[in-house]
């Protein structure tokens, strides 16, 4: 009875001193301060500074007009003044059009048909070809976006003209326009750039800095193993499943603020999209940090040494952002992928918490992934601890006689 | 010329002596390959679940239901009743848009009173958002264009001359390189070699400074009869060897196996290749020449190399972005690469109009030259600082 209340004592003081331990190893870590602290704090700032005009703007245009009427003339004061377009030059022919645009000096061109007047007062349909860059599927974007504005704007013009000189312009005002339509943009309503990507992105951040931390950490225990017999001594002897606890809640008081900083006041200082209550994302996220902690303690075993935890792990944020299908949504994806994209707590960290912050959604309303994260913080934990018990014992049979990676 | 062999012999002993070499250097960026290039094997996300909202549940609103039902963009998984419902729907991430045809559509339509068709598309998630956008957009305007058509002609108008007034003036798109705005093509071919890219930067800061670390660089340079340049030979080419034949066989998959578009040179697109591989070694080079610290310069590479993908404006256009952050797009070799891919293979270009891309990339194999001498004195005294 006394060995079960002792197993007990020794268990909840295993965690307890690892918890406190565990700050003095990050603390005074240079490496893996980096990754906690300057990586969470400059990363979103760098990030949104770099999508920050949110949107591709004044695209240059070439244009050939060879009608020369003053109906092309005004298409052409339509393209440049709108939001998404500039008229950049005008092309004696197609040709010269094209050079332009192989010297990146434009990136559409359109071409205004010689006959372009004389079909719109035959009221016969004019067609004008519409050469696009497709380098860059958001400068295609506003390109289109420009041009159907353009187009549904002249077709109204000549439209009233046209009813106003028919016989049936008694008709037209009764009739007017009967069918609206109208849409209506949520989540990023200017769809701008950063207020779509950062979102998910600021997610990322903290799950792979915590991930590359809790790995550049491990390595150096490696490595002290390795000199040591097998032995790390930095750390407190005791039940594994308390240790990994002890360090998780070390990792995740540490984040705490972060998170605030990065959830909040990251999206109010570039005024991204920030609905929701402070206290649904931030419920939301707890299992988000503690997934994230046990899948890097889960990961340990393949860093045998400090650095070696860039070249194992940088690479896989790359992975991590489409799998989490905020660029190729999750309901395109193969099976295999799916279920993988599944396994990465950021996947449905970045689900719930655009719901939360951009479509204004309660915790009740991103259920799945709430679920989802806290399903994934049990299995990695448990995971983690039969994990951390073989590397040990394996560390403790091969690291006899020191050694380096 | 012997110590250029025994460094050459060094170099692929290394290599040779830890399995993160050739997991690091040939496996990751094959699997990041062939995973970017399986994960969007469709081209386009078709079929984004959204939702209709049909308050009106007349025949002039179901043909609208059916129409869209009929796009290959957008898959009608929900008919909620009402507009709450659709929100909620939206708001959990079940649908990433709806369209909605309000009370008595049809009987305000047919006799002339104002009626509006909403539709709501999330933007939050851009790719299905605008591709349900794209798709509601035409349904809308295709019913109001069909209800307006009939009420003219129902008013006496020519049809011919209506179905010209409703569009007079239209366009034809000629979209260069890529007619199926395919995803894949857009986005493999940046994003793979960025990802080279990154990998070039890490393994080669970690397989020189791993000698300061060990504090066996003094051995190293011995080795290579004292010079700093015959010793970083040793080590960067075979490696130049390896990731080229890595570059090539990322090269084929797009260009061969997947049939991504080569309108242009393809040697252009080889030496292209080369070109980054050796640039991003001389880059990472340089880095540890003036960092000669193996974690230092590994982060401040993985940092870069991770900052590229979004820097050398594969999605937003550098063009857009703040001139002093633009400006960093210059620095990045893969930018470089990246131009000359569009240029070449996409747009089918002559390499004239790139000259200076790969003079770029060109003028980048010589900045480390510049900086070995630190890279020297710190072997010679190495310390390691954890």
């Amino acid at each position: 009875m006394s060995s079960i209340v002792n197993n007990i004592k020794n268990w909840w003081r295993t965690l307890f001193r690892t918890w406190i331990n565990e700050y003095r190893l990050v603390f005074s870590d240079l490496g893996v301060l980096l990754f906690f602290l300057a990586l969470p704090i400059a990363y979103p700032v760098t990030y949104t500074l770099i999508y920050n005009p949110e949107l591709v703007e004044k695209v240059p245009m070439a244009i050939v007009d060879n009608s020369r009427t003053s109906e092309s003339r005004e298409l052409s004061r339509m393209i440049d003044a709108d939001q998404y377009t500039e008229v950049r030059g005008y092309a004696a022919d197609l040709g010269e059009a094209k050079r332009w645009m192989k010297e990146r000096k434009v990136y559409g061109i359109l071409v205004i048909p010689e006959d372009y007047a004389k079909k719109i007062g035959r009221k016969e349909q004019a067609v004008l070809p519409l050469y696009c860059d497709m380098s860059l599927l958001l400068r295609y974007r506003s390109v289109l976006f420009a041009m159907t504005d353009i187009q549904l704007q002249l077709g109204a013009d000549i439209r009233t003209n046209t009813i106003n000189n028919s016989p049936a312009a008694l008709v037209s005002s009764a009739m007017g326009n009967t069918v609206d339509t109208e849409s209506f943009f949520l989540g990023d309503v200017t769809q701008g750039f950063a207020s779509f990507i950062m979102i998910g992105l600021v997610i990322l951040i903290l799950q792979q800095s915590l991930i590359l931390g809790i790995l550049m950490l491990g390595g150096g225990s490696r490595e002290r193993r390795r000199k040591n017999h097998g032995v790390d001594t930095e750390i407190i002897k005791g039940p594994i499943s308390a240790s990994l606890l002890g360090e998780a809640l070390c990792y995740v008081t540490i984040y705490m603020p972060l998170t605030v900083y990065i959830l909040h006041y990251v999206p109010l200082m570039f005024s991204l999209p920030h609905y929701g209550e402070a206290v649904d994302y931030l419920l939301f996220m707890l299992p988000m940090l503690f997934a994230s902690v046990f899948m890097g303690q889960m990961l340990r075993p393949l860093v045998v040494e400090r650095e070696s935890s860039f070249l194992v792990f940088v690479f896989t944020s790359v992975i991590f952002l489409f799998l989490s299908g905020i660029t190729w949504p999750r309901y395109a994806m193969s099976p295999v992928w799916y279920v993988l994209g599944s396994l990465v707590p950021a996947t449905w960290g970045m689900q719930g918490f655009i719901g939360i912050n951009s479509n204004d959604a309660t915790l009740g309303e991103v259920a799945t992934p709430y679920l989802m994260l806290w399903v994934l913080t049990v299995a990695y934990y448990f995971l983690a601890i039969v994990i951390t018990r073989m590397s040990n014992s394996y560390d403790l049979r091969h690291y006899k006689v020191p050694s380096v990676p | 010329m012997s110590s250029l062999r025994n460094a050459l012999i060094d170099g692929i002993k290394q290599l040779t002596s830890r399995p993160i070499y050739v997991l690091g250097m040939i496996v990751v960026p094959m699997f990041v390959a062939f995973f970017f290039l399986d994960f969007m094997d469709e081209g386009l996300p078709l079929k984004a679940p959204t939702a209709i909202v049909d308050l009106d549940n007349s025949s002039a609103s179901r043909n609208v239901t059916r129409n869209l039902s009929a796009s290959e963009l957008v898959s009608l998984d929900y008919r909620p009743t009402s507009y709450d419902e659709a929100m909620k729907l939206l708001k959990s991430g079940d649908i990433f848009g709806f369209f909605m045809i309000p009370r008595n559509f049809q009987a305000d339509a047919a006799a002339g009173r104002e009626t509006t068709i909403t539709y709501y598309c999330n933007m939050a998630y851009f790719v299905p958002g605008t591709l349900s956008f794209k798709s509601f957009k035409q349904t809308a305007v295709t019913s109001s264009g069909g209800i307006a058509k009939v009420t003219l002609v129902s008013a006496g108008l020519n049809e011919d001359l209506v179905g010209t007034m409703l569009q007079p003036v239209t366009t034809q798109e000629h979209p260069i390189g890529n007619p199926w705005t395919n995803y894949s093509i857009y986005l493999s071919n940046s994003f793979v070699p960025c990802l080279l890219q990154l990998i070039i930067f890490q393994f080669t800061a970690f397989s020189i400074l791993q000698e300061i670390k060990r504090g066996s660089s003094v051995q190293w340079i011995n080795d290579a009869g004292g010079s700093v340049v015959v010793a970083c030979a040793g080590k960067l080419i075979p490696q130049f060897v390896i990731f080229s034949v890595v570059g090539f066989a990322i090269q084929s998959m797009l260009y061969g196996y997947w049939g991504f578009p080569v309108n242009g040179s393809i040697w252009g697109m080889i030496v292209a290749m080369l070109l980054l591989v050796a640039s991003s070694q001389a880059f990472a080079l340089l880095i540890s020449s003036l960092i000669p610290n193996l974690r230092f310069a590994l982060s401040i590479l993985s940092l870069l190399g991770i900052l590229s993908f979004s820097l050398a404006g594969f999605s937003f256009p550098v063009e857009d972005m703040y001139p002093p952050i633009g400006a960093f797009a210059y620095i990045i070799p893969v930018r470089y690469y990246f131009l000359i891919y569009v240029n070449t293979a996409l747009n089918g270009y002559e390499l004239y109009y790139v000259r200076w891309e790969y003079i770029a990339m060109l003028l980048f194999l010589l900045t480390p030259f510049t900086m070995l001498w630190k890279l020297k004195r710190s072997s010679l005294h190495p310390v390691y600082i954890p």
